[in-house]
């Protein structure tokens, strides 16, 4: 009993009795029992109403004591109960209500939800934590945090109570040196001394330092991501095209190399077509001018023409003003500015004499073009011809004696067929053992392509295997670290364990009591057997005796009295088994009585008679006490 | 947590003694949060002789990959054991990975409120001021009297220093209105913290 006694103190601990210095339930008072069963039934139902202590009043106390009975009667229990069971407690009456309270307690249906949840709920949780802390903690004023940022407790945690620190996510790109562990490969000179003298940390790389984390988060998050596109490319297309990396890269490359030129010589053609229409070349010029801010001089190379002579004429000008002849200045500006006209015209009639002129000039290049063309196909005319003069004057000259010549030409027709039928045979001599190798070698190159196939085929397999096999591992990694932080939630309440172990050892202790009580069934049997045969063997013995005796009595006297004798030590004999008998019932009553004395003396039947007298007498003084004031209303 | 082949490369080559000696790595690790952390953790860095008089070459990859790490691992919130297995892949000795930990442990949080401090939020209620009028009569009328409550709001704004202020003014039934929606949404707070 002390063993459940402890696991109902525990639980009562549990749910917040004031049990601290409480062993078993024999040291339950009255108060400390209405407590536990109250606290029980509020945790049960929420609503229930019922006070925690014990009223002064006895006649709430009997109301108390029925109420707590039927609400107890109403969770289910089946035992008999009633106010006397609270007010006039025994021990095993009290244990057994506190052990069905204890049962009836919502605690494990809650645990049971939660190990469902997983990783959601563990996240949840830390949110309502994380929450109720933040809840808890009091309003400071904005000027007595550091940006918004309050520290608190120690190990110090954080939490944001305003924004003014928060700034939007900008990064830039970072640089850093590479392939400095690899002792393989070469680094350029150069490259080497930028990286020791000269590359800036990355500390120093962003323009401002507030986005340096974002910077190398997203560096990091780019070179990631480039690495899993090249993998998951490299595994669909670059094994298929059988291929080394190398050559798969460099193919790529040229790829989209042809591409890009392609683009750029499509929309150069665009372009120049756009610009052969002079109305929009214009147009584009006087755009651009008109941007510069030089209107009117529409042509860039006239515009420094113009310049340069502008500048030439300056230098005579300059002169001119030291000449002693001009007198006023009046006369000096006209001069000028009749100077200033005249070179302007012939600056123009220049330019325009110099712009007809490169239009010659590019009219005469693109005429010389033409000619060269011309010629070179000339040139090529005349070759053909050549060639066909040459032939017709052989069969020109050979015609006078035409005869001969035919059969000249015929023998030579025919020896030069007969080599090539000679020159026939010795290749046909060459070709089959060519072909049979060819096919030979064709068989054996298919066969190594299926095989290659068969490997390319294992290969990815083996990949999408390796794929599923680290997901595998990534997932029970996760279950695993959930599970972990399950544990360390759970270590904390020990009465888990405390549980466990203690049924364990009940049910230890119930083993040894069975095999106990096996080993004294198996004696009583064999004491059962033993009285059995003994008294079979005695019947037997006497019924044997008794005829021989019986056959010798009627002859002779002695005989017939010692049959006599036999008969009443036969009847003595019973008679002296069946006290032993008896007896034994006897004990075994005064055992049980002995029992059933205990079980009353543990039911503190005294106690409680004394309380009842007292709590009865006390009843009366009330009733007389009300009486009296009735009375003296 | 995973990491780019330049960042393994550099932690790698900070876990080998032959190009960083153990107690330049521990002064590597203290630069790395310090530059990470405050405004002049490059000073520090630069006059760290220790660290001058090794390959700067050298120096500058496993700088930049030691602060990837620290802060891919203060953003998976890593705890000893996964910062643990990460640097044992990368062929890093016991000790090593000790004094990574006892420089960036505590260095945690602070690398997290870093983090923390990216983003956009709206603007932020911090504090409020409040004054409560007697309104007497204007111009059309000679008897108003009405209580006006002026309030003013204080909000803090991303990447703006100080508060700026929004302000109101409402009658009583108004306030109690909204502070009767306010308190609605303290208690649903209260109820979701009690999960």
């Amino acid at each position: 009993m002390e063993e459940v006694d402890k696991i109902i103190v525990h639980t009562l601990k549990g749910i917040g009795c004031d049990v601290e210095d409480v062993q078993s339930l024999v040291q339950f008072s009255t108060e400390l029992i209405i407590e536990a069963t109250v606290r029980c039934l509020k945790m049960i139902d929420p609503q229930t109403d019922l006070p925690m202590t014990l009223p002064p009043a006895m006649a709430a106390r009997f109301r108390l004591g029925t109420s707590l009975a039927s609400a107890i009667t109403e969770l289910g229990y089946k035992g008999e109960l009633g106010y006397q069971t609270f007010l006039y407690s025994n021990e095993a009456d009290i244990r057994r209500v506190l052990m069905f309270l204890i049962e009836k307690l919502p605690r494990g249906s809650e645990e049971s939800t939660e190990e469902i949840l997983g990783g959601s709920a563990v996240l949840y949780r830390s949110i309502a934590s994380e929450l109720s802390k933040r809840l808890s903690s009091p309003w400071t004023p904005p000027q007595c945090k550091n940006k918004g940022v309050v520290w608190r407790g120690s190990p110090p945690t954080w939490h944001r109570e305003g924004c003014s620190s928060v700034r939007a996510f900008r990064s830039a790109h970072l640089s850093s040196p590479h392939g400095l562990g690899d002792l393989t490969k070469k680094i350029p000179k150069d490259v080497k001394t930028y990286y020791t003298k000269h590359m800036p940390y990355i500390l120093t790389q962003p323009v401002h330092r507030d986005d340096l984390a974002a910077s190398i988060l997203e560096n990091n998050a780019t070179y990631l991501t480039a690495q899993h596109e090249w993998d998951q490319e490299w595994n669909q297309l670059g094994l298929a095209s059988r291929l080394t990396k190398e050559e798969y890269l460099a193919k790529k490359r040229d790829r989209l190399q042809k591409r890009i030129k392609d683009n750029i010589k499509e929309s150069v053609k665009l372009k120049e077509n756009a610009q052969k229409t002079p109305q929009d070349l214009n147009d584009i010029i006087n755009s651009i001018s008109e941007r510069s801010g030089l209107q009117g001089k529409t042509k860039g190379s006239r515009f420094t023409h113009a310049e340069k002579l502008q500048f030439t004429q300056d230098v005579p000008g300059s002169q001119m003003t030291v000449d002693p002849t001009a007198n006023t200045e009046e006369e000096l500006k006209a001069k000028r500015e009749e100077e200033i006209e005249k070179l302007q015209e012939q600056l123009e009639r220049i330019a325009t004499d110099f712009e007809n002129l490169d239009i010659e000039i590019r009219k005469f290049t693109a005429s010389s073009q033409q000619m060269e063309e011309i010629i070179a196909t000339e040139a090529t005319k005349n070759k053909e011809k050549e060639t066909v003069y040459k032939v017709k004057k052989r069969t020109l000259d050979l015609l006078p004696d035409a005869d001969n010549n035919i059969a000249k030409l015929q023998s030579v027709v025919d020896t030069s067929a007969q080599r090539l039928v000679s020159l026939a045979n010795q290749w046909e001599k060459h070709r089959v053992p060519l072909v049979e190798k060819y096919r030979e070698m064709k068989a054996l190159n298919e066969n190594r392509e299926s095989e290659a196939e068969k490997k390319l085929e294992e290969i990815k397999a083996f990949r999408e295997k390796m794929k599923d096999v680290a997901a595998d591992a990534r997932t029970k990694e996760d279950i695993y670290k959930q599970l972990v932080t399950e544990y360390e939630r759970m270590t904390k309440d020990v009465n888990r364990s405390a549980y466990t172990r203690r049924i364990m050892e009940i049910v230890s202790n119930i083993k040894k009591q069975k095999q106990e009580i096996d080993k004294i069934l198996i004696d009583t049997k064999s004491i059962q057997k033993d009285i059995n045969q003994l008294s079979g063997k005695l019947d037997r013995t006497f019924t044997v005796t008794d005829e021989l005796i019986f056959r010798d009595a009627k002859k002779d006297e002695a005989v017939r009295k010692a049959y006599k004798y036999l008969a009443a030590l036969h009847e003595n004999c019973d008679i002296l088994i069946k006290t032993v008998e008896e007896t034994g019932f006897v004990m075994r009553e005064i055992r049980d009585l002995e029992d059933q004395i205990d079980i009353e003396t543990n039911k503190k039947v005294l106690d409680n008679l004394d309380k009842i007298t007292a709590d009865y007498k006390q009843m009366k003084k009330e009733n007389a006490h009300l009486l009296a004031k009735l009375k003296g209303k | 947590m995973e990491f780019s082949a330049e960042a393994l490369e550099g932690l790698h080559l900070s876990g080998d003694s032959a190009h960083i000696p153990d107690q330049s790595y521990i002064n590597l690790c203290k630069r790395v949060c310090e530059g990470v952390l405050h405004k002049n953790g490059v000073k520090r860095l630069e006059g760290d002789k220790q660290l001058s008089s090794l390959d700067q070459g050298v120096v500058k990859q496993t700088y930049a990959a030691l602060a990837t790490l620290v802060l891919e691992a203060a953003k998976h919130d890593a705890d000893s054991n996964t910062i643990s297995a990460v640097l044992e892949d990368c062929k890093y000795n016991t000790e090593r990975i000790k004094a990574f930990n006892n420089t960036y442990l505590p260095q945690k949080p602070y690398l997290q409120l870093i983090l923390g401090n990216t983003g956009t939020n709206p603007p932020h209620i911090v504090d409020v001021d409040w004054r409560l009028d007697y309104y007497i009569k204007n111009n059309h009328l000679e008897k108003v009297n009405e209580a006006v409550y002026l309030i003013s709001l204080k909000t803090e704004e991303c990447g703006f220093e100080g508060t700026k202020s929004i302000d109101f003014a409402c009658t009583v039934e108004q306030l109690q209105d909204m502070v009767g929606k306010l308190k609605d949404a303290c208690k649903s707070l209260e109820r979701s913290s009690q999960m």
